[in-house]
C-alpha cells in the first residue's frame, strides 16, 4: 500500500493503472523517467518546428496557403506525439508486449492495405488516407515488429538465440520488411533490419547468424529492385548516390535535390545565413526538404553551429537510449532498448548523411525534426518503449 | 553494448567531420555558385548620349520604348515552347516562324531574357502582364529607342547604330560589350561610341529551382549610366541650306548638256547625234571654320534617312532602298566630304603657287613673270626624245572664242591664278622638280597642307588620298592600276599633271577646306572635328527637341578653341584603326609659313578669281569666278577663291567634276568653303555656284528655308531620302564661263 501512497503524490496520472503488479521491488517508475532524454527531445521538436515553418512557408504562399498550415500541424502532431509517449510510458512496455502479436497483426493488415489503398507520393504508395490524416503502416511497423521479435526472443529464456529462434525472428521480419519492400520503402525496411540487427546482436546471436541478415538484406534489395518495377525509383537514389555529379537526364531529380541539400548545408558555413534568410531553402530548390532534408535547412540557416547543436542533441539522445538500454530489468528491455538505440541511430545517421551527401537519398525521416505525423508518432512509441524501459529499469 | 557505442560514436563523427568540411573547407565555393544559380541578372541598357546641333537642336535622341522578353527557361520543352508561342503569335503580331527564328537569333545569349519584340504598345504590355498566368516567363521590359527627328538632315555625319559585325565582335567584347548591343556604325555614333554609350546597369533577380523570379536583389544590382550628351559644331540652318544648294545643283547640272559624242578623229559621232547630258551624280560641301577647326556644315550627296535604320524594314527592303553597288557615283552610305577620292583640277594650283614661293623657286617671286602662249613645251626633255614620241608639249584648255588653247601672255602667279593658266604651273611644276635635282619638293610642300594623311577629323572611314611620287607608281603598277611602264619612275610629265591637279593626286573635300584654311589663318593646318564638346548625360531641354546648351556641363576636356589648340576629345573611338585613338597619338598641328610675300600673291591672285580682273592678251580673259560673283556682296563678306575641273574618265567634257574651295578673308567670320560636284561640268558651273550661295548665307544676304523637323518616313518610299530643293534657287544663277577653268 506503500506504492499507492508514494504514487498519489504524483497526482494527475492513474497511479493505479500504473502499478497494478508490480513489485514493491521496483520504485515509483514515475521518479525514473529519464528527464535528459525528454529534453533533447523536446529541443529536438522545437527546432524541427522551427525548421518546418521555414522550409515550408514561402511554399505555402506561393500556392496562396496560410505559411503556417504546415507548422501548425506539425505542432499538432508533436502534441499527439506527446500524449502517444505518455500512453506508452503508462502502458508500460511489459504490456505492450502482450499485444504485441495483436498489434503485428494489425500492422500486417495495414501493409498488406497500402498498396491497394494508398495515396501515391514521390513514385510510391506510403500511406493510407483517413480524409484529415493519412496514416504511414511503415512508421507503427517499425516499433511493434521490433516489440514483437523481442518478446519472441526474450521468452526463449536463453542467453544465446538458437538457430529455431532465429529463424522465426527473422520470418517476422520478412514479412513486414517484404511489404515495405513493394510499398517501396527501402527507408523503413532498413530501418527494420537495422533494428532487427541489434536485436540479434545484443541477443547474442552468433555472427554466422548476422553475417546472413547482411546477406540476407543485400540479397532481397538486390531481387525486390530486380522484381518490383517501382523500385527503379528507389534504385536511381543509389545510382545518384554513387554518382552524384552525374548528368543522366534520368537521375537529374535526385542528383539536383542532393547537390542543393549539401550546397544549402555548405553555404551556412561557421554560423548559418540566419534564420529564415536561406537562400536556397527559400528559394525551394530541395523537394520535400521539410520531410526528406530538414538537416539542409539547419545547416544553410545556423551553420555548422546549429548543426552540431543537433548532432549533440541526437548524441544525446543515443546516449541516454543506449544507457537505458543497457539499464534494462529483463532480457527484453535491453533486447528491445537496443533494438531502439539502432532504429535511432540508423535513421538519424541515414537522414543527415542525405543532406550531407554521404549516404543515399532513402525518404527516412529525420526523427523529431521532419514535418509528419506518423513518423513523429512512430518515433513516439520508440521513445515511449525507451522511457518505459528505464522508468521500470533495474535499480 | 559497448560495441555498438562505438559504433554510435564513430558515425557520429563521421558526420560531424563531413559537415565541417562542407561548411568550412567548401562553402566559399558553393557559396559562389549558389550566388550563380539562384540569380538571375538582366542587362539594363543606358539611355544612350545624345546629339546635338551647335545651337542644340536634338539631332539624335531616345524613345523609351518597352520590348517584350521571355525568360528562356519557359522555352526548353518543345511543347510549351510551341503552346506560348501559339499563343503570343496573336498579341504580338509575329508568326511562328519569326518567334521560332528569334530563338535562333545568335545575337542574344543564352543566360539572357530573349527579346521578342520591341516597342510594343503600352496597352500589349499591360496585357500580357495582367495574363502571365497564360503567358509564362514573359517579362516586359523597358529600353531605348534612337530617334533621329531630322530623318536625312546631316545623315552623314550623325550616323547610326547597328549590330556588331562578326569582325568586330572580339573588339568590342574585350570593352565590356554584349554581342546583341546595337553600337555606332555610322559618323558621330560610331567615332564617339564610347562616349555615347553610357554604361550598362544590371537588375539582379532572385530566382528559385523553377527559374521564377521571386524578387529583387537590389542591393546586387547597378543603374544604368546614360552617355555622355555630344554637341557638334554644325549648324542645322547652314547644313540644311548647304544640302539643298548641292543637290539642286546637282539636279540643275543633270538637265545641261555636257558636249557632243565625238569619234576618234575629233568630228561628231553620226551614230550618237544628241549631245550627252550631265550625270551630276553626287556631291560634296564642306563648311569649315578656319580659326577653330569646327566643321559647321558637310554635305553629302546622295542623301540618306538615318530613320531606315530604326524603321525595323527586312533585309530585303533594306537592299531595295540601299542597292549593292560597284558604282561610286551611285554609293550612298559614303560621306564623300571625307571619303571622297578625287581629283582636285586647277583647285591644287594655290598649293602649288605656295611651292614655289615658299621654296625661292620663283625668281623675284610675286614679281615673277611667264609668257604663256596657250602651249608649254618641256624644258627639261630635249628635242629628240620629243621626236622619238615623249609627250613635251602641254597646253592650255581652248577658248571658246578662239577654239584654239587660250594665250593668257604674261603672267605672275596671281594673275596666273586668277585666269588658271595651265602653262604657268606647267613650267613652275617641271623648275621645282629639275632644277632642285629630281627631289621630291612639291610633294613636300602639299604635304604640308596636310594632303596625303588623314585630317583625323572625328568622322569613321577618312580616306587620307594619295600625292603622286614614285613609290605610289610603284604600288598602282602592282596593283595593276597603270601600266607596269609607268610604274618605273616618277616622270617630268607626272609632275606636269599634279602641278595643276590632275593625275594620281587625289584629296577629300575635307582635306581641300583645311588646306585652303591655312591660307585665311596664318598657316594653321587645322585638325578639323564636327564635335565641339563632350557633355554631361541628362543636357535638360530648353523645349521640346531643343537642348539646353547654358545649362550643359563639359564632360570632357579640356576643350580649347584658341589659336593654338585645337579641340581635345579623348578617347577618340575609330574602329577604322580599330582602337581607340588617344589624342597623344594624333599628330600636332601643322604650322606651315605664311610669310606675307608668300602668301599675300597667292591670296591676291585667289581675290582675283572672285573679282577680277583677269587679264588682256589677244583679248579680255576675264577671272574665272568673275562673272559669276559679280553680284557677290563682297564687303559684307570677302572671300578668295579657286575653281577647278577635274578631268574624268576619257577626257569626256561630260566627265568633269566641278569644284571649288575658297576662305573668307574676314576674320570675324572665318568660314572656308569646298565644293565638288561630280560629273557636273567646270568649277566655275556647278561647285562655285554652291559655295556662292553658302557665303551668301553665312553673310546673312540669303533667306534661308527654316530648319524643320522630318516628315514622318515614308515607309513605302524605295528612295534613301526624299528630294530636297531650294525654295529660291536664285543664288545658283548666273553661270557663265569661257572655258575649262
Amino acid at each position: 500500500m506503500a506504492v499507492v501512497d508514494r504514487s498519489s503524490r504524483v497526482g494527475g496520472l492513474s497511479v493505479k493503472r500504473l502499478t497494478r503488479g508490480w513489485s514493491s521491488a521496483y520504485s515509483d517508475p514515475i521518479r525514473n523517467i529519464d528527464w535528459i532524454l525528454i529534453s533533447a527531445m523536446s529541443a529536438l521538436a522545437v527546432i524541427g518546428v522551427f525548421t518546418v515553418y521555414s522550409a515550408t512557408h514561402l511554399r505555402l504562399i506561393d500556392q496562396g496557403f496560410d505559411p503556417f498550415t504546415y507548422t501548425q500541424r506539425q505542432v499538432i502532431f508533436l502534441i499527439i506525439a506527446a500524449g502517444a509517449i505518455s500512453l506508452v510510458m503508462w502502458l508500460g512496455h511489459d504490456w505492450l508486449r502482450a499485444q504485441a502479436a495483436l498489434a503485428y497483426g494489425v500492422v500486417i493488415l495495414g501493409l498488406v492495405l497500402v498498396p491497394v489503398f494508398g495515396a501515391v507520393t514521390g513514385g510510391a504508395r506510403l500511406a493510407i488516407d483517413f480524409g484529415p490524416v493519412s496514416l504511414q503502416p511503415a512508421e507503427f511497423a517499425k516499433p511493434v515488429v521490433i516489440l514483437l521479435v523481442a518478446a519472441y526472443v526474450a521468452d526463449a529464456a536463453q542467453d544465446e538465440v538458437d538457430w529455431h529462434h532465429f529463424v522465426m525472428s527473422l520470418i517476422g521480419v520478412i514479412v513486414p520488411v517484404m511489404f515495405l519492400l513493394i510499398q517501396p520503402d527501402l527507408g523503413s525496411a532498413s530501418v527494420v533490419i537495422a533494428g532487427f540487427t541489434g536485436l540479434m546482436y545484443a541477443a547474442n546471436a552468433r555472427r554466422r547468424y548476422l553475417l546472413l541478415i547482411a546477406a540476407m538484406t543485400a540479397g532481397s534489395i538486390t531481387v525486390s529492385i530486380a522484381a518490383v518495377p517501382r523500385l527503379g525509383y528507389q534504385l536511381r537514389r543509389f545510382d545518384a548516390w554513387l554518382n552524384q555529379n552525374s548528368f543522366d537526364p534520368d537521375l537529374q531529380q535526385v542528383v539536383l535535390q542532393v547537390r542543393f541539400a549539401k550546397r544549402a548545408v555548405s553555404t551556412g558555413g561557421f554560423s548559418g545565413q540566419g534564420y529564415l534568410d536561406g537562400p536556397l531553402t527559400n528559394g525551394k530548390y530541395i523537394p520535400v526538404q521539410f520531410t526528406d532534408f530538414p538537416f539542409s535547412a539547419i545547416g544553410e540557416q545556423f551553420g555548422m553551429i546549429g548543426g552540431l547543436v543537433v548532432l549533440s542533441l541526437f548524441g544525446v539522445v543515443l546516449w541516454r537510449i543506449w544507457a537505458i538500454a543497457r539499464a534494462g530489468r529483463d532480457r527484453f528491455s535491453r533486447l528491445l532498448g537496443t533494438a531502439i538505440f539502432c532504429m535511432m541511430l540508423w535513421q538519424t545517421f541515414q537522414n543527415i548523411g542525405m543532406a550531407l551527401g554521404v549516404t543515399p537519398v532513402s525518404g527516412i525521416p529525420l526523427p523529431f525534426i521532419s514535418y509528419g505525423g506518423s513518423h513523429l508518432l512512430g518515433s513516439a512509441i520508440l521513445m515511449g518503449l525507451v522511457q518505459s524501459i528505464a522508468m521500470r529499469r533495474r535499480l | 553494448m559497448i560495441v555498438l557505442g562505438v559504433v554510435a560514436a564513430v558515425m557520429f563523427s563521421g558526420l560531424s567531420t563531413r559537415m565541417w568540411y562542407m561548411q568550412a573547407v567548401q562553402a566559399d565555393d558553393n557559396l559562389a555558385i549558389v550566388e550563380a544559380v539562384q540569380t538571375r541578372s538582366i542587362r539594363v541598357m543606358p539611355e544612350r548620349g545624345r546629339i546635338f546641333d551647335a545651337k542644340g537642336r536634338i539631332l539624335a535622341d531616345n524613345k523609351r520604348v518597352l520590348v517584350v522578353a521571355i525568360d528562356r527557361n519557359y522555352l526548353r520543352n518543345e511543347d510549351d515552347r510551341t503552346e506560348l508561342f501559339r499563343r503570343l503569335s496573336g498579341p504580338l503580331q509575329m508568326t511562328m516562324d519569326q518567334l521560332e527564328a528569334r530563338l535562333d537569333d545568335e545575337r542574344y545569349g543564352p543566360l539572357e531574357f530573349l527579346p521578342l519584340k520591341d516597342g510594343v504598345s503600352e496597352e500589349l504590355a499591360l496585357y500580357l502582364e495582367e495574363r502571365w498566368e497564360d503567358y509564362p516567363g514573359i517579362v516586359v521590359q523597358e529600353s531605348w529607342r534612337r530617334v533621329y527627328p531630322y530623318g536625312a538632315l546631316a545623315s552623314h555625319v550623325v550616323g547610326y547604330l547597328g549590330a556588331i559585325l562578326k569582325e568586330n565582335l572580339a573588339f568590342y567584347r574585350a570593352l565590356g560589350y554584349e554581342p546583341n548591343e546595337r553600337v555606332g556604325s555610322y559618323g558621330v555614333e560610331q567615332f564617339y561610341q564610347t562616349e555615347l554609350r553610357g554604361q550598362p546597369g544590371v537588375r539582379v533577380f532572385r530566382v528559385n529551382a523553377q527559374g521564377r523570379v521571386v524578387g529583387e536583389a537590389k542591393e546586387a544590382g547597378s543603374d544604368a549610366q546614360p552617355g555622355n550628351d555630344i554637341q557638334l559644331s554644325i549648324d542645322l540652318d547652314i547644313q540644311l541650306f548647304a544640302e539643298q544648294a548641292l543637290e539642286t545643283q546637282l539636279m540643275l547640272r543633270r538637265r545641261v548638256e555636257g558636249g557632243i559624242q565625238r569619234l576618234p578623229d575629233g568630228t561628231p559621232d553620226p551614230a550618237n547625234p544628241d549631245p550627252v547630258l550631265f550625270k551630276a551624280p553626287a556631291g560634296s560641301v564642306v563648311v569649315l571654320n578656319h580659326d577653330t577647326g569646327q566643321v559647321i556644315a558637310m554635305a553629302s550627296y546622295p542623301r540618306f534617312d538615318l530613320r531606315w535604320f530604326t524603321s525595323g524594314i527586312s533585309s530585303k527592303k533594306f537592299a531595295e532602298i540601299f542597292p549593292p553597288t560597284d558604282d561610286p557615283d551611285l554609293s550612298v552610305l559614303v560621306n564623300r566630304a571625307v571619303s571622297g577620292r578625287y581629283n582636285l583640277g586647277s583647285s591644287f594650283k594655290p598649293l602649288v603657287a605656295y611651292a614655289a614661293l615658299n621654296t625661292g623657286q620663283l625668281a623675284g617671286g610675286a614679281d615673277y613673270e611667264f609668257l604663256d602662249r596657250g602651249t608649254y613645251k618641256l624644258e627639261s626633255i630635249p628635242n629628240y626624245r620629243c621626236r622619238e614620241g615623249v609627250k613635251c608639249v602641254f597646253r592650255n584648255s581652248l577658248c571658246p572664242a578662239t577654239a584654239t588653247p587660250c594665250r593668257y601672255g604674261t603672267v605672275n602667279v596671281e594673275s596666273a591664278l586668277a585666269v588658271s593658266s595651265d602653262t604657268f604651273f606647267y613650267k613652275i611644276g617641271e623648275q621645282i622638280l629639275t632644277e632642285r635635282g629630281y627631289q621630291p619638293i612639291l610633294e613636300q610642300e602639299v604635304r604640308a597642307f596636310g594632303l596625303g594623311s588623314p585630317t583625323f577629323i572625328d568622322l569613321p572611314n577618312e580616306y587620307a588620298g594619295t600625292i603622286p611620287n614614285k613609290a605610289l607608281k610603284r604600288r598602282l603598277a602592282d596593283l595593276g592600276v597603270i601600266a607596269e611602264d609607268a610604274g618605273r619612275a616618277y616622270y617630268v610629265g607626272d609632275q606636269i599633271l599634279f602641278s595643276i591637279g590632275q593625275g594620281l593626286l587625289s584629296a577629300t573635300p575635307m582635306q581641300m577646306a583645311v588646306a585652303y584654311g591655312a591660307f585665311a589663318n596664318g598657316g594653321r593646318v587645322l585638325m578639323p572635328s564636327v564635335a565641339t564638346v563632350v557633355l554631361t548625360p541628362n543636357t535638360p531641354d530648353v523645349e521640346p527637341g531643343v537642348a539646353d546648351l547654358d545649362e550643359a556641363e563639359i564632360a570632357v576636356g579640356p576643350v580649347v578653341t584658341n589659336e593654338d589648340d585645337r579641340i581635345r576629345l579623348e578617347p577618340r573611338f575609330d574602329l577604322l584603326q580599330g582602337e581607340l585613338l588617344r589624342f597623344s597619338d594624333l599628330p600636332p598641328t601643322n604650322l606651315v609659313n605664311m610669310e606675307p610675300t608668300v602668301r599675300d600673291p597667292i591670296v591676291r591672285g585667289l581675290q582675283r578669281v572672285i573679282n577680277g580682273p583677269g587679264v588682256d592678251y589677244d583679248y579680255y580673259h576675264k577671272a574665272t569666278g568673275e562673272i559669276l560673283f559679280r553680284s557677290y556682296p563682297y564687303e559684307k563678306l570677302p572671300i578668295a577663291g579657286k575653281t577647278g575641273t577635274a578631268q574624268g574618265f576619257g577626257n569626256l567634257p561630260w566627265n568633269d567634276s566641278s569644284v571649288f574651295g575658297a576662305f573668307s578673308l574676314d576674320p570675324e567670320q572665318p568660314y572656308t568653303v569646298f565644293a565638288y560636284l561630280e560629273k557636273s561640268g567646270y568649277g566655275s558651273q556647278a561647285a562655285a555656284p554652291v559655295a556662292k550661295c553658302i557665303y551668301l548665307a553665312l553673310a546673312r544676304e540669303y533667306r534661308l528655308d527654316p530648319v524643320t523637323v522630318a516628315e514622318p518616313l515614308n515607309l513605302a518610299s524605295t528612295t534613301p531620302a526624299p528630294p530636297l530643293t531650294m525654295r529660291n534657287p536664285l543664288c545658283l544663277a548666273g553661270v557663265r564661263t569661257e572655258g575649262r577653268d
